[in-house]
């Protein structure tokens, strides 16, 4: 329990320190409708800093974030004053220029330094993990001196004002983003950016209430995704991508209870469920019997989590073939372990195996491989087999289940259509059968 | 006056497309194989390779050029081991029969090479390799330049009969003088033995095997995919524990993963060169191995 909290608590530090300043971002960049205007200041940023590794200048040193700031703000200006396009072209069409442009234009760049590759790649890859306390020494102040100047002017950047002040908006908003995605990476400043200050406007409207549960909210999700990517031996970035996906998806659907209509949320949320159900299993039914030989994902999923479901429909003398087949791809799949293993030991222990005994272990993992190709084949057949002969009467089940999730009330379907049958509709001018119907 | 002449006449023949045409036109997927190939052709031969040094050539985007140059070549040498499966699709862009699978200008080199760390088609656990073709950096091993040589002579005399004598003896003078560095290089090496080693990528085992040296882990689990916090945990308490003072990084791999892990270890950072021509003074197959050595030793020796 202590060693992933010695492990993991300065990831944790950056990671408040980045929900801290972006959640406040994210609300103004929200209001003006700019989604994506920190990938297109991240991808500026990096091609300054390449442009700067191309003329000689070393990775991290001042001269690479002075060209990377001088790009940046150059396309600060550029977003400062083309806000008033947003009448005819929307802004967010600029923003996506400029971010393929300065993409393309790295490549480019990089193509005639191929040491440079890794370079582009890690200015926006990023690694919260191995981030640290140098990290924090260099954002916090930074972030604090923007916090505070955004503090001064806040009645300036409401984004109505002058041209100057949506540049020192823009200006700053890169400053921060240039920092953050060398950090985090360009996917997690994305969702530090947009989903807890979605979550805050989603649930309050004054800008101090909306910031107090975008900065709860990404602390908390913050931790849950670090706890997850230890736990699970998960990608620390990915990891916490997904947990503030979770978190969005989790605060959609508590929307419409908190803030609607109760009732007829639940009946909408119930009426999705529903419908998903009957939709996954309809699929199921027709892949099934339209192709019982190809992948199966649904049945297939249910006997990865109980593999004894297969005796229902494997014969006996199947079901030891399968049994016997994947037991001995096991042992196989060991054995070649077990010799790999014994190789590896011995770069280092004991005599050294000569060139041709390698080459003999080398044929023999070869042939454990195939073996177990074969094994695997095996049972792939069986079960394919096995599949096709339950083809029809497990479609038609899965199908009449598929019918009975359907949200539709069928008492009411099948009286209608009784007491009024189609054939019947010629003789509507009848006016009594017209009024038969219409009083059912 | 005549001297001058001279030197101009070798520089205008130099020049010439005939002279040109005279060598044999080598394309290789990487500077390896490039290095390898010249030593047994030599001046024969004008070998070009399409992955530039230093970059990886497993996610090697091909340009347009390189449909050119493979449409130019009368030879092609690959990696192979799934190393660089994008090669494939090239060779049927540029419609090849006589240097794709199978045609006589055609070379795999890991052909008879002993593949260590086999794992038939599943990914094994904590192995650096998408793929179960077995680890493909063999090249590695100074010992498999022997057989990498041996297939690139035996292509090279199919193709070009005329001149088979001077490629073997091109390949036995290569092979003399490997065998005398190789001497040297475990003289060199001998106090690294068993001497506990941390890598960013599975790229050494090869290397590990014929000089004895002893990787313990690696920070990557998985091609482009950055480690988890179980992971690295994992690395820093193995290093600990079996007092790892040597990490090894290559140029184009993350600098702050494996700064991050040397901080918390306090292990040094040594940098090395899978391929040719990825540092200075790798400029062929050979002083590869002298430049990683030096490296090496350099490190162990500051402990
Ligand atoms: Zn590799």
């Amino acid at each position: 329990m202590i060693e992933p909290l010695l492990f993991l608590w300065p990831s944790f530090l950056v990671a408040v320190c980045l929900v801290g300043i972006h959640a406040y971002f994210g609300i103004q960049v929200l209001a003006r409708k700019v989604i994506f205007v920190d990938l297109a200041l991240a991808q500026i940023a990096a091609l300054g800093a390449t442009v700067a590794f191309m003329l000689g200048h070393p990775a991290q040193s001042a001269a690479t974030y002075g060209y990377s700031l001088a790009f940046t703000l150059l396309a600060a200006v550029l977003l400062a004053f083309t806000r008033a396009w947003g009448t005819r072209v929307p802004q967010e069409a600029l923003i996506g220029v400029i971010y393929v442009v300065a993409a393309a234009a790295a490549i480019l760049l990089i193509d005639r330094a191929p040491q440079g590759a890794e370079h582009l790649k890690q200015i926006l890859t990023g690694n919260i993990l191995t981030s640290g306390l140098n990290e924090i020494a260099v954002i916090v102040p930074l972030y604090a001196a923007v916090g505070l100047l955004h503090w001064l002017l806040r009645r300036r950047m409401t984004g109505t004002g002058a041209l100057i002040w949506e540049f020192v908006f823009y200006a700053s908003f890169g400053v921060v983003v240039t920092s953050s995605v060398a950090i985090a990476g360009v996917l997690l400043v994305f969702s530090f950016l947009i989903i807890p200050a979605a979550i805050g406007v989603m649930f309050a409207s004054t800008l101090a209430r909306q910031l107090a549960i975008g900065w709860i909210v990404g602390t908390f999700t913050s931790a849950a995704g670090l706890a997850a990517s230890f736990n699970f031996d998960l990608p620390t970035g990915a990891a916490m991508v997904c947990a503030f996906g979770v978190a969005l998806a989790v605060a959609g659907l508590l929307y419409p209870f908190l803030r609607g209509n109760r009732q007829n949320a639940l009946r909408v949320a119930t009426a999705t469920a529903r419908w998903t159900v009957t939709t996954i299993l309809a699929a199921a039914a027709l892949q099934l019997a339209a192709a019982p030989r190809a992948d199966q994902p649904l049945i297939d999923l249910i006997e990865v989590a109980v593999p004894s479901l297969r005796t229902l429909y494997f014969t006996r003398a199947e079901h030891a073939t399968f049994v016997d087949a994947s037991e001995y791809a096991e042992r196989y799949r060991r054995e070649a372990e077990q010799l790999n293993e014994v190789e590896r030991r011995n770069r280092t222990q004991g005599v050294a195996f000569d060139d041709f005994f390698v080459a003999r272990i080398s044929s023999f993992l070869k042939s454990y491989g195939e073996m177990r190709k074969g094994e695997q084949f095996v049972m792939g057949e069986v079960r394919a087999r096995a599949r096709e002969r339950i083809r029809w009467s497990v479609s038609l089940g899965l199908l009449a289940l598929a019918l009975l999730f359907a949200p539709v009330s069928w008492r009411r379907l099948w009286t209608r259509t009784s007491s009024c049958p189609a054939w019947r509709d010629r003789r509507r001018q009848n006016p009594v059968f017209a009024r038969q119907c219409s009083r059912r | 006056m005549v001297l001058r002449f001279a030197v101009l006449a070798a520089w205008l023949a130099l020049l010439s497309p005939a002279f040109a045409q005279q060598r044999l036109q080598v394309v290789t997927t990487t500077t390896d194989m490039r290095s390898l190939t010249e030593a047994v052709g030599r001046d024969l031969i004008m070998a070009v390779n399409l992955v530039p040094a230093s970059m990886d050539a497993e996610d090697y985007q091909p340009k347009p050029q390189d449909v050119l140059r493979i449409k130019n070549a009368q030879m092609l040498v690959r990696v192979g081991l799934d190393y660089d499966l994008w090669v494939d699709r090239l060779l049927a862009q540029a419609g090849k029969p006589e240097i794709s699978r199978g045609g006589p200008g055609y070379v795999d080199a890991s052909f008879a090479i002993a593949v260590l760390e086999l794992r038939g088609m599943s990914v094994g656990p904590g192995d650096g390799h998408a793929h179960g073709s077995g680890n493909p950096h063999y090249w590695l091993d100074p010992k498999n330049a022997e057989i990498i040589t041996g297939t690139i002579l035996e292509a090279l005399a199919r193709i070009d009969p005329a001149n088979a004598a001077s490629y073997q003896a091109n390949r036995s003078a290569f092979l003399a003088r490997l065998g005398a560095k190789l001497v040297e290089w475990e003289a060199k090496l001998a106090p690294l033995k068993g001497m506990p080693i941390v890598a960013y990528h599975n790229s050494w085992p090869y290397l590990a095997r014929r000089f004895r040296l002893d990787f313990v882990g690696f920070i990557e689990t998985k091609p482009g995919v950055p480690p988890s916090p179980a992971h690295l945990a994992g690395i820093v308490k193995t290093m600990r524990e079996r007092g790892v003072r040597i990490l090894v990084r290559e140029p184009q791999e993350p600098e702050r993963d494996v700064a991050f892990v040397a901080s918390k270890t306090g292990a040094a950072i040594v940098k090395l060169a899978a391929s040719v021509g990825a540092l200075p003074r790798t400029d062929d197959y050979i002083s590869l191995f002298d430049a990683n050595i030096k490296a090496l030793t350099s490190a162990a020796a500051k402990q």
